[in-house]
């Protein structure tokens, strides 16, 4: 392969690979549909689209009203996350507590922020909207941030040459520097929003293509539900593609890979942990502080004293850390192999992928497409598929954990240097060798980006599908304790929830920071 | 303003006790005293990683000095920094990859606070040889039209002192010597002073006043060479007799600064 071939390969040729996938997905479909007709499993994409025919007003009005309110979520989320970006940079003090809280936030179970939305903003648009924005808002700041930041210092110092200072440095360079990433990130987001507008209309909206999975899911409609899954897929692409299509437009240079550097290792010992702390502590004071200054009521509002009180002080507590316990191992049984699963299968696909070019080729576009599937579709039909046992579960979240492995995998083997491939193509060294010495320590990085930011998404995949589908482990209690008004229970799982999952997120950071100083220390920030 | 036909004068550049040493203990300058007369071209030959880079950003007000100050007509560097009177055209041309050549070119004027100026972008452009690239990006281009484009982009704010730090490494002979005949005529007019560093001898002589041999780190000046050939320099120059003993003089001081023995000079 030529570096010319890498670096362009020309974009009419990947739209055939992209439609060459497609079909063959397409025929995949259609194949296993005729060989599984008679189990009530699978609906063939004739039988789907005469579904769509027949239904076209339901199906309209309801991609409509959803698409408004993922419109909105990811309006509100992004600018929330550009201001956000704009004030962790130009107070660097703040960036720590700013980008720990929004882990925090983002860490919160949509499953049971739902309901509670629900509850504080009555009847309407209001939770599906915050859910929308804020499935959004993490994965356009972190790629932000780091965008403002990915300035060579030579471009800095041709603006202090001239005298000029931060603003003309925010403004002429990195302003403009940190758009591939900006784009990079609102294509990640198009997606998430459409999920976490369907998300919010579980908690007993009126309309939308939520409502509908809801009803179809109880009615076993089995071709209504692979319609919705369809619709619910071909918008998410389209809404990729699209904001890919304009990035293209809009920049000249190729899209970066968005790695969210971890922080360099320059911190003593307990600085990590004591940022978690105050980061705790400053979360619990907003949580408190917002409480208190809309004056809401304490019965479905709780306050972290009164989470305290019901985990701990109450008379039933113990009981009540029982039933939480046993249902987060519950989950953890399955999402764990799942995680792992996800993770190991990304990144040895990809790996084994690059030695054959033209697969890679095929497989990308494929997976990109895949990847913006959304969850609450794809839950119902893999457990469909493979029951509501272990089995339906822990595949679901390796294949949510597999897509973004995957793709960032490919890309950050993909990124192995122009110069240092050319360097092994001179001594004609072998594919395997070249991924050996330079593909997969480039990949690292990329791989461990992906591995984080899939932890609540894997989170957020078990525990719909729990509430879904299966009625157990944490997803379900939660979806349980808000039908039941329980509201002790439901605040006490998302405080917990949220916390582990910032923990794994930690734990995997620092399992990163390890790795990468050993086998890859030039990727490390400087 | 007065102030104005006093620094219209080519400012002379003091360098007083400067030095400079990096975090780990790498002291890379001893304190160094050096002054570089107003509207010359000096060039600084040494070997690589010396400090020659990190003399040009001190002198930039780009780093800070240990000890010692520079002083650049009389003012700070930061002062002149301030009034768009120092460019330099850094070891790797650094263009933005998003703007095209003439638009990085207008983006050093607006820096520098100075009108935009269509007619000067081009024509720099077109001095430096990329005439007919004025819209191609970088990408677009070759190493040596990426650091002709650089310079183009230091020169365009018309500076005082204008500090080029190998710009013509990746250039080919023939294009560097038309480059060593037209810039420097183009400096005497507008009254620049210039520091520049380079690895070639040659290219030192062919544009220089005066060539300053550095040691190896920490940098000491161990040969200050005056540079007597007549402005403009043709091409054809480097046929000449003086030329080469000057060349050979200057990598005499190379070796010898370096702790090696001198070479024979030809007889
Ligand atoms: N920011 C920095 N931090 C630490 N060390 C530095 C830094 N910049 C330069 N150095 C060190 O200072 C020394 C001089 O660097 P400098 O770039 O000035 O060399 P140079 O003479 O320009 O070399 P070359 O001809 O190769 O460009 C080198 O040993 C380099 O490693
Ligand atoms: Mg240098």
């Amino acid at each position: 392969m030529t570096r010319a071939d890498r670096l362009g390969g020309g974009r009419f040729r990947a739209g055939i690979t992209a439609g060459v996938g497609l079909l063959i997905l397409l025929l995949l479909w259609e194949v296993l549909a005729r060989a599984l007709s008679g189990q009530f499993l699978l609906a063939a994409p004739a039988e789907v689209l005469s579904w769509l025919n027949a239904q076209r007003g339901l199906m309209t009005r309801a991609l409509i009203q959803t698409l408004a309110n993922a419109a909105a979520g990811f309006l509100a989320g992004n600018l929330v996350a550009i201001a956000l970006a704009g004030i962790a940079f130009v107070w660097p003090r703040t960036e720590r507590p700013v980008t720990g809280l929004a882990l925090l936030i983002f860490c919160l179970p949509l499953v049971a922020t739902g309901p509670i939305l629900r509850v504080l903003l009555g009847p309407g648009n209001g939770p599906q909207i915050w859910l929308a924005a804020l499935a959004v808002y993490y994965t356009t700041l972190i790629p932000l941030l780091v965008g403002l930041r990915a300035a060579p210092a030579s471009w800095l110092d041709l603006v202090r040459s001239h005298g000029r200072g931060r603003w003309a440095e925010l403004i002429h360079i990195r302003a403009r520097a940190a758009l591939p990433y900006l784009f990079a990130g609102l294509q990640i987001a198009a997606p998430a929003a459409f999920l976490g507008a369907m998300v919010g209309e579980f908690t007993g909206a009126e309309r939308g293509m939520g409502v509908l999975t809801i009803r179809f899911i109880r009615a076993m409609d089995v071709p209504a539900i692979w319609a919705l899954a369809s619709v619910a897929a071909a918008v998410s692409i389209l809404a990729y593609a699209s904001i890919g299509w304009l990035a293209r437009a809009v920049l000249t240079e190729p899209p970066p890979v968005i790695l969210a550097p971890p922080r360099a290792a320059r911190a003593r010992r307990w600085s990590g942990l004591r940022q978690m702390l105050m980061t705790g502590g400053l979360a619990l004071l907003l949580w408190w502080a917002a409480m208190q200054a809309l004056d809401l009521n304490r019965f479905f509002a709780k306050r972290p004293g009164d989470v305290f009180d019901a985990l701990f002080l109450a008379p039933d507590a113990g009981a009540m850390r029982a039933t939480l316990g046993s249902a987060l191992l519950e989950t953890a049984v399955y999402l764990l192999p799942g995680y792992l699963a996800g993770l190991a299968l990304g990144a040895g696909l990809a790996a084994l992928i690059v030695l054959v070019p033209p697969l890679a080729a095929l497989a990308m576009p494929l997976a990109v497409a895949l990847r913006s599937v959304p969850i609450v579709t794809t839950a119902p039909l893999i457990v469909l598929a493979l029951g509501r046992g272990a089995a339906g579960t822990t595949a679901l979240v390796a294949v949510m954990v597999f897509f973004p492995t995957f793709v960032a995998c490919l890309h950050g083997l993909r990124q192995a240097p122009g110069q240092i491939m050319d360097v092994f193509d001179s001594h004609a060294a072998g594919r395997l060798s070249r991924l050996i010495h330079v593909r997969i320590p480039a990949m690292l990085p990329a791989f461990f980006a992906a591995a984080r930011v899939s932890v609540p998404a894997a989170i957020l995949a078990v525990t719909v599908v729990e509430w879904l589908a299966t009625g157990r482990g944490i997803g379900s209690l939660m979806a349980l304790s808000a039908s039941i008004s329980d509201y002790d229970m439901l605040w006490a799982s998302v405080v917990v929830v949220a916390v582990l999952s910032v923990l794994c997120h930690a734990g995997v950071a620092a399992l990163e920071r390890r790795v990468l100083r050993r086998y890859a220390p030039e990727q490390e920030e400087p | 303003m007065q102030a104005d036909t006093a620094s219209a004068m080519p400012p002379e550049i003091v360098c007083a006790g400067l030095s400079k040493s990096f975090p780990g203990g790498l002291r890379v300058l001893p304190p160094l005293d050096l002054t570089l007369t107003g509207g010359q071209t000096t060039a600084l030959v040494g070997p690589s990683g010396c400090g020659k880079s990190t003399l040009l950003r001190l002198i930039a007000g780009l780093e800070a000095p240990d000890t010692g100050r520079v002083t650049i007509g009389g003012e700070s560097p930061a002062t002149m920094q301030k009034r768009g009177a120092i460019s330099m055209a850094f070891q790797d041309p650094s263009l933005l990859p998003w703007r095209t050549v003439r638009g990085n070119l207008a983006l050093a004027l607006k820096l520098a606070h100075q009108p935009a100026d269509p007619g000067a972008v081009d024509r720099m452009i077109a001095l430096v040889g990329l005439a007919g690239f004025e819209d191609a990006r970088p990408a677009a281009l070759s190493g040596g039209m990426r650091q002709r484009a650089a310079v183009a982009r230091a020169m365009v704010t018309r500076p005082r002192l204008l500090l080029l730090d190998e710009p013509f490494g990746a250039v080919d002979e023939l294009t560097r010597r038309q480059l060593a005949f037209d810039l420097p005529r183009l400096w005497e007019t507008r009254g620049t002073t210039t520091l520049l560093v380079t690895h070639s001898v040659a290219e030192a002589v062919l544009l220089a006043d005066r060539v300053l041999v550095l040691s190896p780190r920490p940098a000491r000046v161990v040969a200050d060479i005056p540079v007597t050939l007549p402005h403009p320099r043709r091409p054809a120059i480097t046929q000449e007799a003086a030329f080469h003993d000057l060349a050979d003089g200057i990598f005499s001081a190379l070796m010898a600064g370096a702790g090696q023995v001198p070479a024979q000079t030809a007889p």
